[in-house]
């Protein structure tokens, strides 16, 4: 055997051969531990104080408008099953909510991440690819054709369940109502918007016509090419309230961004005063025990208001200082105990 | 011929010259379907053939569970109702492990190949009707005839026919086989000497038609029984008769022999056991661990599956949204499908990753094994080869070393370094001094070792009647024998020490030239002197020690003996001089680790000679108990003799292997020494190589008998602390060492209980000798130790006899010797030295194990608490199995996210320097003791990935609930903080920061968001919606402000409870690493044992494990001008008498003629 390979096989006397690469080794001892901990400890208070103390700086106004209870206004839109339901919601701020609010709504006990229900779209169709307008793919079963078998678009569970309570805002102003201007664009993700949906292309300068041969979600009131009747290029899939609606929540309890307040009278806030909201009530939630609500809110750099943040940076900024303080004592202890041997 | 012995298990049928007919019955087989009788001479180590490559391999990769584990997931995933996420996120990183590993199969298979190779092409002389040809070991048939010529490895078992020696004699070298290096003869069957020698051999040969009936193939190396049918004549087979392949001819120009077994029904084929593979503890542990998550995993699919019936059964009913997409099946069913979507989302939790990274860590370290330059050996140029890739960390882990002594421990070499005569001490032991001119000795071959002048003037100034008498002695006294080459005399000897003292006596002017039956010549200081050889008094292990009588060219009769101190000085005259003297230079050369045989010599009287001789001619015609009765005769002669020195053999260790011994006894490694050498030797390299202390007791035979068979109630096998021997004999035990030979052990390995004490006992001792071991014996002792202690066995040997102990052991090593590559072909690490198990231990293993065990528990964590996050999230999606993360993100996680930091540091991380390690063996008991890779430990790693599992769903969710931000904003989120989680964790691993480590982190980390926008990018989605419909994600999460607070915040207090052990225990372990350097000063006090100690004298004489050539000297055979030979055929009687072991040379059945 070893007669064979002539050349001498004498390893490489190299640093990665030999295992002798240069290397830096970090050599921790108490003395760097325990001030170390004690600094990211600190560090770690000082964001979370500022990020508490932020956060309460945020307006937040929520109210629950499903109508569980008898007295509440929407109790019988709640109860009964007609689609053009109406109530009113009353309201006042005793001072000026700091603009630019943004208007919520909020289901809860939804559970927009069910996954069969997140899988249920078709993102060919909905990037306006016509071909799936007759055919959609099976995943938005049993919402792909309707029940005389023509196909259904948007198809799939999200577009046919989607959100259709309206909501318009007025200011009570020696008792008139003072319509408050909602902003409804760019609500949307500008990926979703420019990229990831696409209207089909017009069919003889008509959306409309685009859409032909295809059948409305079965839930929805209006086809798609005629969601908003009062903006034509808020409509078929670049709508914004379907962009909103189509991103799905992460949880069974979330909020979506409705409108913006930015205009008019209202672009710094909403004044202290009183406010009616009238809520077109069309979808019902009651039935798996769901809540409805509008949030009105307003935002920081860091966002919105989110108290929970702030107080996991004191946590774990308090964590390590008392972390930083029981190691200086058990080393002080083994220390001494150490000398006295 | 006599006895009718038709017995059974003489099937096997071998016709001379009858190639075609064996031919017909040639071993063939189809798959697994074998027929035929005789197998081809073909060595096939290979496992696949190009067709089969494919089947076979896949076939062998899907018994790992892991494996067929991942193809069910894939299959799964192809199933639409429960494809939770997309099939290639299983199937990329199946593919990927299993062209790694198959093409890993396929190198080693090649490798194999091209070894068997080279052994079937070695070249041999057949037999053919044109005469003698030249061909191919693998051509070689069942019944061909051979000729084997001097120096040449037998091809297959032959049975001797004839050969050119006298009497058909040959010499054959066993090494390959028991590891001796002694020659053993074989003799041919006097039928076939006569019939088949001559001057036309090769016709007599080409006519030979005979039948030989013998055994099935068996393993037994020392049994063999068969007749010869030849000329309507019946004779019987013994093993002497027989050469075995794998022995080297020796001394013999050359030998006929008739092909009985080939290929794998050799004997020494049938020797090598089966190839097992082999699994590392920690291997095992790491595939209970991986158990634990698959049940882990099937519960919580279980459990989460139930969760979804439920779910199903009170609160879709109520959704439509949620029951329309289930499509109104019931409650159960959809529990059945969620159950088989959380099996394909919980998959990843199984490290799959971690066998493929694991095998590509063990070859990177078997590599730098092999690139080692301190394990690199010069002379040979042999670099240190790891053949089997899968034990690495196992080297870090030894508890017992299981060694074999020759070409292992000592190079088997032996010196004569000192000696003692008249008083005086010549040479010294120092390795500097200069060699002597022996150019005034025209006999001189060289390789003296020895140094002194004085004795050489002495000796040339005839000055000194001691010192001539001394060696005259050494000349004389010995069953060597010589052959001359270019003119100077070469010895073969039983014995290397024997050869050691006479190649000195001639290198000093006493020569050895020759021997016939009745003289000895010898030459004298260049005068040529005929000794009369009167009488031999031959070696047994019993006597040790032998004797001639010789009548000198003067006349004179006298007897020189020499042999062990303690036999001869009591048969020394009363009164002895110098007895002071001697005593001292016996312990002297003692100190020195030299072996002593003392010299002696007696003038006997004509008339003592002539009443002794006629005794010796009664006993010798005597029946029965003759052995005992020559014994009696001998020791009459040897008495009242007269001292003339005392010989000093160096028993040559190879090059380190004290310095390496004591630093594995510091290290905690128990070393055991096998052999099949006998007690006296092994106890002497024993002592030798600092495997026990000068003062260090022996416990052998009857004492280690009754302690082992004292039924004390404190013994309790089960605990692994037997109290009884710490009562009285603790102070004894602790600097005892057990001695136990062959045949006790034998006895021993029968019952399970002893072989409990036995290892428990050596527990206690500094070592165990095990002496006079067979090779299946050696493998024996390796199986006892591992069945009876939880500590890995590691087995180094060179031979072939050690091949067994090296298969069975943990972990194989064999040293790439002179002698045959049997023993490396078959081991897991190939060294060229003893020397360099101490780096390969205490370095490379205590590397490979602690990067291993890093390795291992990270892959652990980094997997369950990355998969675990779906679980957590089951609770708040209606246990749909929802996946927490994107697609892409599952199947990049593992493969490319987090897989190189951590192979970085798997490969260059490094705890302590190798100096430090070298220097502090203490360090090594890490790995025994399993502290790094234990159940406690996983435990403890499985509840921490458990709890940063939590963290990294609910510190995110708790803080993004009250966002309008969406699902894959979360998404997004959480992959971020995991990643950014296992890096921090391996960041803390790393204690050994090189380039390449930084390198791999940033890379890690750049190739997540880089992948991630690319991923994210308008591109792909417009290439395909479905499969990138995260499109835009990363982009909007990473602006948002909350999001990267969130995952900074996430981060750190997932690794918290990691950097806080970290951190305690820095602060924890200053204190005690004072300690250990403190402690490990202690072991220094080996040295100072060995000046201390009282010494004790070793003296010995080291022979075969047989008797010596005396018989075959006194007899005459093989000697010229020997008187002719009696009947010599075999005789049923001589079969009986065959001694036990079988090993020695039978040469009974000439008669004892003096």
């Amino acid at each position: 055997m070893k007669n064979e390979g002539e050349t001498a096989q004498r390893p490489d006397n190299t640093a990665f051969t030999q295992q002798r690469l240069p290397a830096w080794q970090p050599i921790l001892s108490a003395g760097i531990v325990i001030p170390g901990f004690l600094v990211i400890g600190l560090a770690f208070i000082g964001i979370g104080v500022g990020l508490f103390l932020t956060s309460q700086t945020i307006q937040v106004l929520e109210m629950d408008y499903t109508g569980v209870a008898t007295d509440s206004s929407c109790f019988r839109c709640s109860m009964t099953s007609s689609q053009n339901c109406t109530c009113e919601i009353t309201f006042s701020l005793d001072k000026l909510f700091t603009g630019p609010v943004f208007f919520y709504y909020g289901l809860s006990n939804y559970y927009q991440n069910f996954r069969k229900y997140g899988v249920s779209l078709d993102y060919y169709q909905l990037s306006g690819d016509t071909q799936y307008f007759t055919s959609p793919q099976s995943v938005c079963s049993p919402y792909s054709y309707d029940n005389q078998n023509r196909p259904i678009v948007p198809c799939g569970a999200i577009a046919n369940s989607m959100f259709n309570d309206t909501f318009e805002l007025y200011q009570i102003i020696n008792g008139t109502k003072n319509l408050v201007p909602l902003d409804g664009k760019g609500i949307a993700w500008w990926t979703d918007y420019n990229i990831k949906y696409r209207n089909p292309s017009f069919v003889n300068g008509s959306l409309a016509n685009a859409f032909a041969g295809t059948v409305k979600p079965i839930n929805w009131p209006k086809p798609a090419y005629d969601l908003d009747s009062t903006d034509p290029n808020n409509n078929g899939f670049l709508n914004q309230d379907f962009l909103v609606w189509m991103r799905r929540a992460a949880l069974p309890q979330f909020r979506k961004l409705y409108r913006r307040i930015t205009e008019g009278n209202y672009a710094a806030g909403l004044p202290a005063g009183n406010y009616s909201m009238t809520v077109h009530y069309n979808y019902p939630v009651l039935t798996f025990d769901g809540r409805k609500k509008v949030v009105f809110s307003n935002v920081s750099w860091m966002g919105g208001r989110n108290d929970f943040l702030g107080i996991a940076y004191l946590v774990v900024g308090s964590l390590c200082v008392v972390m930083s303080i029981i190691m200086l004592i058990v080393y002080a202890k083994f220390k001494f105990s150490d000398d006295d041997a | 011929m006599t006895g009718s012995t038709t017995e059974n298990g003489i099937k096997w049928e071998v016709r001379a010259n009858g190639r075609d007919f064996h031919q017909s019955c040639r071993r063939r087989s189809v798959l697994c379907i074998r027929w035929g009788r005789y197998a081809d001479n073909v060595v096939r180590s290979y496992k696949y053939t190009p067709l089969t490559f494919f089947p076979l391999n896949l076939y062998e990769q899907f018994q790992r569970a892991a494996n067929l584990f991942f193809l069910l997931i894939v299959i799964l995933q192809c199933v639409p109702v429960i494809a939770t996420i997309p099939w290639y996120t299983t199937m990329l990183p199946l593919l990927i492990v299993l062209f790694v590993r198959g093409c890993k199969d396929l190198a080693t298979d090649v490798g194999r190949r091209r070894s068997d190779a080279q052994i079937n092409r070695r070249p041999c002389d057949i037999l053919t009707p044109e005469g003698f040809k030249t061909v191919k070991w693998k051509d070689v048939c069942v019944g061909d005839i051979l000729r084997v010529h001097k120096d040449q490895v037998i091809p297959a078992d032959l049975l001797l026919l004839c050969s050119t020696e006298p009497y058909s004699l040959c010499y054959v070298e066993t090494a390959d086989i028991d590891g001796e290096t002694n020659l053993k003869f074989r003799q041919a069957l006097t039928v076939t000497h006569t019939e088949l020698n001559g001057d036309s051999t090769e016709q007599n040969l080409a006519a030979f038609d005979a039948i030989v009936r013998c055994e099935e193939p068996n393993g037994n190396l020392h049994s063999f029984r068969g007749e010869f049918h030849w000329k309507g004549e019946r004779h019987l087979l013994g093993t002497d008769h027989l050469l075995l392949r794998g022995t080297v001819l020796r001394n013999t120009d050359y030998a006929y022999g008739l092909t009985i077994y080939t290929g794998s029904d050799s004997k020494i084929l049938q020797n090598c056991g089966r190839l097992k593979l082999k699994k590392t503890h920690v291997e095992i542990l790491l595939n209970k661990t991986v158990l634990v998550i698959l049940l882990f995993m099937l519960t919580t699919a279980l459990l989460l599956a139930i969760g979804a019936g439920i779910f199903e059964y009170r609160i879709s009913p109520n959704y439509d949204v949620v029951s329309i997409v289930q499509r109104d099946s019931s409650p159960a069913y959809q529990g059945f499908l969620t159950f088989w979507g959380y099996i394909i989302l919980l998959s990843p939790s199984m490290p799959m990753s971690l066998y493929i990274t694991f095998e590509v860590i063990h070859m990177v370290h078997c590599l730098l094994i092999g690139w080692d330059v301190e394990m690199y050996w010069e002379d040979t140029n042999c670099p240190a080869h790891a053949r089997t890739t899968t034990l690495n960390e196992e080297l870090g882990q030894v508890g017992h070393l299981l060694s074999d002594k020759t070409g292992t421990l000592t190079q088997n070499r032996l010196l004569f370094r000192q000696c003692f005569i008249a008083g005086h001490i010549y040479g010294d032991i120092s390795q500097k001094s200069k060699p002597l001119d022996l150019s005034w000795n025209r006999f001189s071959c060289g390789g003296l070792k020895f140094s002194d002048q004085r004795l050489v003037d002495k000796l040339r100034g005839r000055g000194s009647l001691e010192c001539q008498e001394f060696f005259t002695a050494l000349a004389l006294c010995h069953t060597v024998m010589s052959e001359w080459k270019d003119g100077l005399p070469h010895y073969q000897a039983a014995s290397p020490d024997e050869e050691a003292l006479v190649c000195a006596a001639r290198e000093l002017g006493w020569v050895f030239l020759s021997r016939t039956r009745d003289t000895l010549t010898i030459s004298e200081m260049g005068l040529t002197r005929n000794y009369q050889l009167l009488a031999l008094l031959d070696f047994t292990s019993k006597r040790r020690r032998m004797s001639v009588l010789v009548r000198s060219p003067g006349g004179q009769l006298k007897l020189y003996s020499k042999g062990a101190d303690i036999v001869i000085l009591e048969r020394l005259q009363k009164d002895w001089p110098l007895q002071e003297s001697t005593d001292r230079a016996l312990e002297l050369f003692a100190q020195s680790c030299l072996r002593t045989l003392c010299v002696a010599v007696r003038p006997v009287p004509e008339a003592l000679w002539t009443e002794w001789s006629r005794a010796l001619n009664l006993a010798g015609t005597a029946t029965g108990n003759q052995e005992t009765l020559l014994e009696e005769i001998y020791d009459q002669m040897e008495k009242d003799l007269m001292l003339l020195g005392v010989t000093a053999i160096e028993d040559r260790l190879q090059e380190g292997v004290p310095e390496t011994i004591a630093s594995l006894r510091r290290a905690g490694v128990k070393v055991w020494v096998l052999t099949g050498d006998k007690t006296e030797t092994a106890v002497n390299v024993g002592y030798a190589c600092k495997l026990m202390d000068p003062d260090t007791t022996l416990i052998q035979g009857e004492e280690l008998r009754q302690l082992l068979e004292s039924p004390s109630p404190n013994v309790d096998v089960k605990s692994k602390e037997p109290e009884v021997w710490i009562t009285d004999k603790k102070a004894v035990m602790s600097k005892a060492a057990l001695v136990i030979s062959g045949p006790e052990l034998a006895e021993l390995t029968k019952s399970s209980e002893w072989g409990a004490k036995f290892v428990a006992l050596s527990g206690q001792c500094q070592s165990v000798l095990c002496c006079r071991v067979t090779p299946a014996q050696k493998a024996e002792v390796v199986e006892m130790v591992r069945k009876h202690s939880a500590s890995i066995t590691m087995a180094i040997g060179d031979g072939a006899n050690d091949v067994n102990m090296i298969k069975t052991a943990h972990i194989g090593v064999g040293l790439c010797g002179v002698e045959g590559s049997q023993a490396v072909l078959n081991a897991d690490f190939a060294l060229a030295q003893f020397s360099f198990l101490r780096k390969l231990l205490l370095v490379h293993g205590h590397w490979s194990y602690y990067r291993i065990s890093i390795l291992l528990r990270y892959f652990l964590y980094k997997t369950t608490a990355f998969a675990l996050v779906h679980t957590w999230y089951s609770f708040y999606n209606g246990f749909s199995a929802q996946p927490m993360y994107e697609s892409w993100y599952i199947s990049l996680f593992t493969t490319t996210y987090t897989s190189l930091p951590i192979q970085c540091t798997g490969i260059f991380e490094q705890d302590i320097s190798a100096r430090s390690c070298l220097c502090w063996p203490e360090i090594y008991s890490i790995g025994q003791k399993k502290q790094l890779f234990n159940p406690s430990v996983l435990a403890s790693t499985l509840l921490y990935s458990f709890y940063s599992s939590i963290i990294f769903f609910f510190v995110p969710m708790g803080i993004l609930q009250y966002s309008a931000l969406d699902f894959q904003t979360l998404a997004i989120t959480i992959e971020t903080s995991v990643l950014f989680a296992t890096t921090l964790e391996v960041i803390l691993c790393t204690k050994y920061w090189t380039k390449w480590n930084v390198a791999a982190v940033i890379f890690s980390l750049a190739a997540f968001f880089l992948s991630t926008l690319a991923l994210h990018s308008t591109r792909l989605f417009t290439a395909s919606p479905k499969d990138y419909f995260f499109l835009g994600a990363s982009q909007n999460a990473y602006s948002t402000p909350e999001v990267w607070l969130t995952i900074f915040v996430t981060t750190c207090v997932a690794v918290l409870p990691s950097i806080t052990t970290r951190a305690l225990g820095v602060v924890l372990a200053n204190p005690n690493k004072h300690k250990i350097h403190s402690s490990a000063n202690e072991p220094v006090e080996l040295q100072s044992w060995f000046q201390r100690g009282t010494v004790q004298r070793r003296s010995s004489y080291a022979v075969s494990q047989g008797k010596g050539f005396g018989k075959l000297i006194t007899t005459g055979v093989g000697l010229p001008s020997a008187a002719p030979r009696q009947d010599g055929r075999v005789t049923a009687e001589s079969l009986k008498n065959e001694s036990p072991q079988g090993l020695h040379i039978e040469m009974n059945r000439a008669g004892v003629s003096c």
